[in-house]
């Protein structure tokens, strides 16, 4: 870090970026004045993350791009002959290849909006970036926008609300189910403006959908932080699914900020598969769960290199027989490491959590830590915990390669077999791109 | 093709075999029986090549050359196979998937080709083709997994079969499935070395064609022909070992 950033160097860089934004999107006067609050809570927010200093994270915002990246992405010979590499040995479908690259849209912020969603767009099924839905559905925004949030909670939720852009609006509504899974994949951005999509879910009484964020291929992005965040209500009945799937490339911070209200007898199934979890990973998303409310929050974690992953999880077990589950399983190998801590805490009667944590450590300088917290605030709550962190077991091995398969084939199908059982809602698709790169990560090929 | 000479081997320091002897030729049958605690297993496992298991001492040959330096995976690919005594549970592993795996590497035919012959033989050794969609040995019972051990050595077709008390916690159905298809094997042409405590299991067998090998305290102190199990069962180790002076 060569200058020294201000705050007030920092404010000025978010301002103007507030203004293209604004310009930019045609935007309501009611969003830019949100980001302006923003902006002023930015100022005296607070700023405790584990990894990005105050410095340092003044200076994503100021120089928000990474050196080296090409600008414009015209075709796949345009990536960087790693990536480029990469995607080959994946064995990636060439469409998803282009997704990847952000060919096959035209904006930053595009959703494909195919003739299949059109038709389910009649029946009720609003995917929209959320730019547009800001102006096409203020009503619906204004009520769902930064309600499971405060602007001022920290330097990172009064920077990402200043800057929001890009991100993805669901609205689901009343009794439609959707049978097949929505699959969004976060593009390349060409823009110089901060990383920072919105996603926002609304799900109404009795619908069901599976939404399928990212993709298994690495995301070529220009920045050095990535903020999301995503806001997601369940209305009474609703069951859903998000699954995340991240692959970012190694120079990236990533701060992902999910919460969501969980309804009367709605369940909602929270995965994260964390493929490449980039130069470090922390998250802590929370959950507030009405009576007979589910929510799962699964995490599977690949730490790699030198990474750092940390996985918190809060679950508010808010109604009579709320139940939550955090379960993670991580696979670290290197010089990585992982850390899971997460908190149930019981506010009602007949709730139940459960928390565990599952590592595999691969190398001897691998880490793991885990800080299970349990709070009952009544008398009949269900509440446990268990982890186990381990390598893997020398009888295993030895079975496996008795059979004639080498250490690292031996290795990889333990490994993969570890995971296995957390990764049962994912389509088959994805499934065999996510073996792949686990094998590809045992065997060092990453 | 199997020869064993003075094999000295020890676990975490500790020296389990004292010396052993003992050849195997293409296609024989050889049978190891011995108190608890003599070796066996111990013998079976360095054989196949457990990392834990050192070899101090001795020659191990196979096919006229050394395997002491191979990896468990090398041997496997010459042509050795143990069916474990305590076949261990590998969670989130699939069977069919090992086995397909399996067979592609060691014998070079293609997944699709892997998966009938899986199915096919599976079903020679009471295999639904559900059971083959579970974990490998995940809950399985005891003599669940000695068929499937019977099932990989089906499958494979080693030139050396070693089975380390395929018959132990096996009900009577399963145990005349199990020695018929070793029999099967061994008449297909695969040497065997069968570690046992019962002669059941060689029931079906011509005491002629096979060899009995008696070890005690790492050794093995006594060869002997196939009716020679029958005497093992009538008298017991003890009875045999003080009579022919073994005891030192
Ligand atoms: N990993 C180990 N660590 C310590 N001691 C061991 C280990 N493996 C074997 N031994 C010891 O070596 C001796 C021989 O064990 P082994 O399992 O080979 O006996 P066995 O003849 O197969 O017995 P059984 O008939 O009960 O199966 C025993 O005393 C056993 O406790
Ligand atoms: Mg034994």
């Amino acid at each position: 870090m060569s200058e020294t950033i201000t705050l007030a160097d920092a404010k000025a860089v978010i301002e103007n970026q507030i203004e293209e934004l604004a310009r930019r999107n045609k935007e309501p006067e009611w969003m830019t004045k949100i980001r302006y609050r923003a902006l002023e809570a930015f100022e005296r927010a607070p700023h405790n993350d584990p990894v990005i200093s105050e410095e340092q994270l003044l200076h994503f915002i100021a120089k928000p791009e990474v050196e080296g990246i090409p600008e414009h992405i015209e075709s796949l010979e345009d990536l960087p002959a790693e990536l480029k590499a990469l995607l080959d040995r994946l064995g990636i479908e060439e469409v998803e290849q282009k997704y990847v690259a952000g060919l096959a849209v035209q904006t930053d912020t595009g959703v494909i909006y195919n003739q299949f969603l059109q038709e389910w767009a009649k029946k009720g099924l609003t995917v929209l970036p959320t730019e547009e839905a800001v102006r096409r559905y203020p009503d619906l925004v204004k009520e769902h926008f930064l309600r499971l949030f405060r602007v001022d909670e920290s330097k990172l939720t009064a920077y990402h609300t200043a800057v929001w852009n890009g991100g993805i609006f669901l609205h689901v509504k009343e009794g439609l189910k959707v049978p097949f899974p929505l699959h969004l994949f976060f593009l390349i951005q060409e823009s110089a403006l901060a990383q920072a999509p919105h996603i926002i879910i609304i799900a109404e009484p009795n619908t069901e959908f599976h939404l399928i964020e990212g993709c298994t291929a690495p995301i070529l992005v220009r920045h050095s932080l990535h903020l999301d965040m995503t806001e997601a209500y369940f209305g009474e009945n609703a069951k859903g699914q998000l699954t995340v799937l991240q692959n970012w490339p190694e120079y990236v911070h990533t701060r992902p900020m999910t919460r969501a209200k969980i309804g009367k007898n709605a369940r909602f199934i929270n995965t994260t598969v964390g493929l490449g979890t980039g130069k470090s990973n922390t998250a802590n998303p929370k959950y507030w769960v009405d009576e007979n409310g589910y929510v799962e929050l699964n995490g599977i974690l690949l730490g790699q290199k030198d990474w750092y992953v940390d996985l918190g999880g809060e679950m508010y077990l808010q109604g009579p027989g709320a139940s939550g589950i955090n379960a993670s399983k991580a696979v670290i190998m290197d010089e990585s490491t992982v850390i899971t801590r997460g908190i149930i805490t019981a506010e009602a009667p007949r709730t139940k959590g459960h928390i565990s944590c599952d590592a595999l450590l691969l190398s001897d300088k691998s880490r793991m830590e885990t800080y299970p917290g349990l709070v009952s605030k009544v008398d009949d709550a269900e509440l446990s915990h268990e982890a186990a962190i381990g390598k893997i077991r020398e009888e295993e091995l030895f079975y496996l390669m008795s059979r004639g398969l080498s250490e690292e084939k031996a290795t990889q199908l333990i490994v993969k077999g570890f995971l296995e059982p957390m990764l049962k809602d994912i389509p088959m698709e994805f499934l065999v791109e996510i073996r792949k790169i686990i094998e590809l990560a045992v065997s060092g090929g990453m | 093709m199997l020869k064993v000479e003075n094999l000295h081997v020890s676990v975490d320091d500790k020296e389990i075999l004292r010396g052993v002897d003992l050849s195997v030729g293409q296609g024989e049958f050889h049978v190891v029986m011995g108190p608890n605690g003599s070796g066996k297993s111990t013998l079976a496992l360095t054989l196949a090549g457990h990392p834990r298991y050192k070899v101090t001492k001795g020659t191990l040959l196979f096919d006229g050359e050394s395997i002491l330096n191979l990896g468990p995976d090398e041997r496997a690919r010459k042509g050795i196979l143990l069916a474990f005594q305590v076949p261990p549970e590998v969670e989130g592993v699939k069977i069919i998937e090992f086995l397909q795996q399996v067979l592609v590497e060691l014998k070079g035919i293609d997944p699709a080709e892997a998966y009938d012959a899986i199915v096919k033989k599976a079903g020679e050794l009471w295999f639904k083709e559900d059971d083959l969609h579970r974990y490998v040995n995940v809950g399985f019972s005891g003599g669940e997994r000695k068929r499937l051990e019977l099932l990989q050595a089906l499958l494979i077709e080693p030139k050396l079969l070693i089975l380390d008390e395929p018959d132990s916690g096996v009900d009577v159905d399963s145990l005349s499935i199990i020695s018929r298809k070793i029999e099967e094997l061994n008449r297909a042409g695969t040497a065997v070395l069968l570690i046992t405590h019962y002669g059941r299991i060689l029931e079906h067998l011509d005491p002629g064609t096979f060899r009995v090998h008696v070890m005690k305290d790492g050794r093995i102190v006594m060869e002997r022909g196939g009716e020679f199990v029958n005497e093992i069962e009538e008298r017991g180790f003890q009875a045999i070992f003080e009579e022919c002076g073994c005891d030192e």
